[in-house]
């Protein structure tokens, strides 16, 4: 029992030591999914439409990326994504912190959080659509709304979870509010805020491109829809993977950006 | 008779606005023209005739059986998947770079793919909502599991706990909580494919209902198939969060924090042993 634990702490220490090891292993899965896909693919198990091979969608991506089809939808949809997602941020961490600040707003908005969080937005295309048309417009309100409750409800999380010993500390010493709101308010809620604006992030992005691919407005999402209906699945998958990596990196931005604010968090828990 | 105004209180703060603005509505729009915002009254009377004539009714119901199914095969597989992943260090270590990319690919953009493959039945709807619904809860599965204190494991292997009562009584209960909050990220993401499915290709449901109408310029029916959507959300959000109360009350009742969490955890491998 003892040698067989010892091997396993040693061998845990060993892989976390050779990060090289380590490397070749995640290379390897991704190697392994692949050679997966390839197989299913070649088997006939799924068609084509469904599952093209992965040689035809590596061609299929490099060729795209040479097109200004694929560099004008990617602006479209990285520009409304963020149009919507800065609108949600200047609106949501506000009312936020306000509803979350005194228990009377945080009752009374309650129930209306609740909806507005748990209702799909994407459900309003149509209405919007008979409003402004297959326009950004229209894009980015739904990724706002998207995003806004996101935002809000952590903001709000995160204005209600100031320590009550802090707050009485405050109030017994007669802090000014404005003070108050600087100094105690504000950081004690940063992080809670942060992680709503890193969700909201890959959220807009996921909602822009359910969007193009629904209203046919100009995007990848209406680009990858469009490839598919003219039997180009390995175009269709190429623009899925383009998705994906703006997913990625922005999601990899949104959680620089949270570490790099957050800085002051890990130091003071350190001391 | 002196209790009733106290009791009172609480659900009135929590109603009033809600009530106000559901009131400023009704009037807002009581004698609108507009074909884009009918007045509330109307298209409440369209939710209420089309739940008793049995279209909307019957969309609903079609959108929901495709939800159910492609929900609990994301549990199952999802949990599943997650346990395995998260108590093996290497298996982890060596896939989460390849899960976290393929997380974020938008699911939305699979729905063209899957459907002008598989056609518009339930079969595409299903899958679609499963594939949606799977990442959330893999991804908290394995957070949940990892999370689960060393020392926790320490006691586990000390006391030789068989591998069968080690899953039941420890890890899954250590785990649940995370579990459920990826299950309710899953419901409100099994909603948005559920009805990104049936507006892009479909012959049934409630998202066909909402397009179907715009398209005929029926903008009340538009409205009334959205506001049932919305509060089909909230129901199923209220829905989720009650089953976590209940399954999970041994959680909620005790302050929140790990250490609390991992000795009660302990308690249960030592009285298993």
């Amino acid at each position: 029992m003892a040698t067989i634990r010892l091997s396993r702490g040693s061998a845990r220490k060993g892989s976390a030591l050779l990060p090289s090891a380590n490397r070749l292993a995640q290379f390897g899965c991704v190697l392994a999914a692949l050679a997966c896909w390839q197989l299913v693919s070649i088997s006939g198990l799924l068609s084509a439409d469904l599952l093209p091979d992965v040689p035809s969608v590596a061609g299929s991506f490099v060729d795209m990326l040479t097109t200004t089809d694929f560099w004008q939808a990617m602006r479209h949809t990285v520009l409304d994504a963020l149009r919507g997602l800065v609108a949600a941020i200047c609106v949501g961490i506000p009312a936020g912190i306000l509803c979350g600040l005194s228990a009377v707003t945080d009752r009374a908005t309650r129930v209306l959080v609740d909806v507005g969080r748990s209702f799909p937005p994407i459900a309003l295309i149509p209405v919007f659509l008979l409003m402004w048309g297959a326009t950004g417009t229209t894009k980015w309100v739904i990724v706002f709304i998207s995003c806004v409750f996101l935002v809000l409800v952590q903001a709000q999380y995160g204005a209600r979870r100031i320590e009550p010993m802090i707050e009485e500390t405050a109030r017994s010493y007669r802090i000014p509010r404005l003070l108050y709101f600087r100094k105690v308010v504000l950081p004690s809620s940063t992080p809670s805020i942060m992680t709503g604006v890193r969700l909201a992030t890959t959220t807009s992005i996921l909602v822009a491109v359910g969007v193009e691919v629904l209203a046919g407005i100009s995007g990848l999402g209406e680009e990858l829809a469009l490839a598919q209906q003219y039997n180009e699945s390995a175009l269709a998958y190429a623009y899925l993977l383009a998705a994906g990596l703006l997913g990625y990196i922005v999601n990899e931005i949104a959680e620089a950006a949270e570490r790099r604010l957050l800085k002051w968090r890990s130091a003071a828990s350190g001391n | 008779m002196s209790v009733t105004p106290r009791t009172l209180r609480r659900p009135l703060a929590m109603v009033w606005l809600p009530v106000v603005l559901f009131v400023v509505w009704w009037v807002g729009s009581a004698g609108s023209t507009s074909l884009y915002f009918p007045p509330l009254s109307e298209i409440l009377s369209t939710v209420w005739s089309g739940m008793r004539d049995g279209d909307m009714a019957a969309a609903l119901g079609a959108s929901l059986l495709n939800f159910l199914v492609g929900l609990v095969i994301a549990t199952i597989a999802g949990s599943a998947l997650g346990i395995l992943i998260g108590e093996n260090d290497r298996l982890h270590s060596a896939l989460m770079p390849l899960l976290n990319f393929v997380r974020t690919i938008p699911p939305v953009a699979f729905v063209p793919i899957v459907i002008l493959a598989l056609g518009v039945g339930s079969i595409s709807k299903i899958l679609l909502i499963a594939f949606g619904c799977f990442w959330p809860v893999l991804l908290n599965t394995i957070t949940g599991i990892k999370d689960i204190n060393p020392t926790v494991r320490e006691v586990v292997r000390a006391y030789r706990t068989p591998h069968r009562l080690r899953l039941t009584r420890v890890m899954l209960p250590a785990a649940l909580p995370q579990i459920s909050a990826g299950l309710r990220n899953a419901v409100a993401l099994g909603i948005i494919m559920m009805i990104v499915s049936e507006m892009y290709g479909s012959v049934t449901g409630i998202g066909h209902y909402i397009l179907q109408s715009s398209q005929n310029f029926e903008v009340t029916k538009t409205w009334a198939g959205t506001l049932v959507i919305g509060v089909l959300g909230y129901l199923l959000t209220l829905l989720s969060m009650g089953l976590e109360r209940l399954c999970l009350g041994w959680y909620f009742q005790r302050p929140p924090g790990r250490l609390r969490l991992n000795r009660r955890v302990r308690q249960r491998s030592k009285e298993n042993r």
